[in-house]
């Protein structure tokens, strides 16, 4: 049947080399290759997924673990999901906001951010937003202006009031 | 006719069980620890004044006293998760561990799957199973929201799931949802028997498919959140019956006391309508709203020798 072949297709996961994927993450945010130690890695269609290494019955599976890079465009690009979990251990290309320009990343919005437009300090392209420590998700950094990248499901409604 | 009638001689004090209904439950949520500490999350609900108490009986368990708990940041970075107080009672139960091979059969919108997870500290598999596709995407957001990196996600129908040696299963049933009536009201106005007996049908196919999927030794829990009889024991009743009636040489199947300490619970009917089940049916747990000030459950424990 056309129909099963066409899920089958669209269901297989095909293993990545961990190092692979811990040096993309090393060269773009500094992060140590340790911070994905414990996990294996997968590539269907553009994305890459990350899972806690176990035996993997054989099964058709819709997702294992956790996606966490979609190399659909380039550069490749981290998932919100993926920086809240690893995004602490990024050395470089940090984006720290203040409770109100928190408050725009988190309804989505854009927002002109000049003091990081240095690029010892940020280098365009995707960032970590951080907000008093914790990490909010992903950003796009270029010519001084930050672009939200959350999922338009995790966002706050601009009518939310100003406080966090 | 009131639905809920029909359990007048099972379920103690009955009109308190009956009043109780109109009375709306409050907000709960479970602390992440695949996140963030229990010690560090209260102390930003401080911070932050939102109203909240720790349940007594599970201590990653939180009644909060706000309008919009999705709302708060905590929600949104994947710090707590908005649960209903009794859904946080079958992963308890089935007390997976780090390490092990889990099945959650009817898994969506994982609530339970990640209280897995988070039991297991991320390590060992999951196995979500969730027949719909339109639910998955609500199953997956969560997964990734809390950060369950040992979850994977699968899409069959419970019934017919085709391998596996699982060290836990959970079959957390779709039921008639007699219990949540004060998270909903009128959800009530859909019950009956006849719809009871229907489900059974489906149920007793998952449970018994359940039985089939765990390794010797294994533990599967079956649970619902509905007071029909037709819906609880007497699938545990026709599954382990079936389970026993079928190959020889298959391991036995015995019933485990369900309790956890701080709830209280009564005892799983060994009868109804003429029908005599296994004595040890009262080892499986019935959960009533006007008992612990929650919603309604029922959870079974069932190993497999």
């Amino acid at each position: 049947m056309p129909g099963s072949l066409r899920s089958r297709v669209r269901n297989v996961f095909l293993p990545v080399n961990a190092s692979n994927v811990a040096a993309m993450w090393q060269e773009r945010f500094g992060m140590d290759p340790e911070a994905f130690s414990g996990l294996q890695f997968f590539k269907k269609a553009s994305s890459i997924w990350a899972i806690s290494e176990a035996d993997l019955p054989r099964l058709s599976y819709e997702s294992l673990g956790m996606r966490i890079i979609s190399c659909k465009d380039r550069p490749w690009k981290p998932t919100t999901a993926a920086l809240q979990v690893f995004g602490r251990h990024a050395a470089k290309n940090l984006v720290h906001l203040e409770e109100s320009q928190a408050m725009l990343f988190l309804q989505g919005a854009g927002q002109l951010l000049p003091e990081y437009c240095d690029s010892s300090i940020c280098e365009p392209g995707y960032v970590v937003v951080f907000y008093r420590g914790d990490v909010l998700g992903c950003g796009l950094y270029s010519h001084g202006k930050l672009v939200s990248q959350i999922p338009k499901e995790r966002r706050i409604e601009s009518s939310s009031g100003d406080q966090l | 006719m009131d639905p809920l009638d029909r359990y007048r001689e099972i379920i103690p004090d009955f009109e308190a069980f009956r009043a109780v209904q109109s009375l709306p439950l409050y907000s709960s949520a479970r602390i992440n620890t695949l996140k963030i500490s229990r010690g560090a999350l209260l102390e930003r609900l401080e911070e932050a004044s939102v109203p909240h108490q720790c349940f007594s009986w599970y201590p990653l368990g939180l009644k909060l006293d706000v309008e919009s708990p999705g709302k708060l940041l905590e929600n949104l970075l994947g710090f707590i998760h908005i649960q209903e107080e009794l859904s946080m009672a079958p992963p308890l139960v089935l007390d997976a561990r780090p390490g092990e091979t889990v099945l959650d059969m009817c898994a969506s919108p994982g609530s339970k799957t990640t209280q897995i997870s988070q039991m297991m500290e991320n390590r060992g598999l999951v196995v979500a199973n969730e027949p719909s596709l339109a639910r998955i995407a609500a199953l997956r957001s969560n997964c990734e929201r809390l950060g369950a990196l040992n979850v994977a996600i699968t899409r069959y129908d419970g019934r017919m799931f085709p391998r596996g040696s699982f060290d836990r299963v959970l079959v957390d049933a779709p039921c008639s949802s007699e219990g949540r009536e004060r998270r909903g009201p009128g959800t009530l106005t859909r019950c009956n028997a006849a719809r009871s007996r229907e489900l059974h049908v489906l149920q007793a196919g998952l449970l018994k498919s359940a039985l089939r999927l765990a390794r010797p030794g294994g533990v599967v829990v079956y649970s619902t959140c509905t007071y029909a009889p037709e819906e609880n024991e007497l699938v545990v009743q026709e599954a382990i019956e079936g389970y026993e009636s079928g190959q020889s040489g298959r391991p036995a199947l015995r019933l485990e006391r369900v309790g956890l300490q701080g709830l209280l619970e009564c005892p799983g009917i060994t009868e109804w309508e003429g029908r005599a089940f296994f004595a040890d049916m009262d080892k499986t747990a019935r959960y009533y709203p006007h008992i612990n000030d929650t919603g309604g459950f029922f959870i079974a424990r069932i190993v497999k020798e």
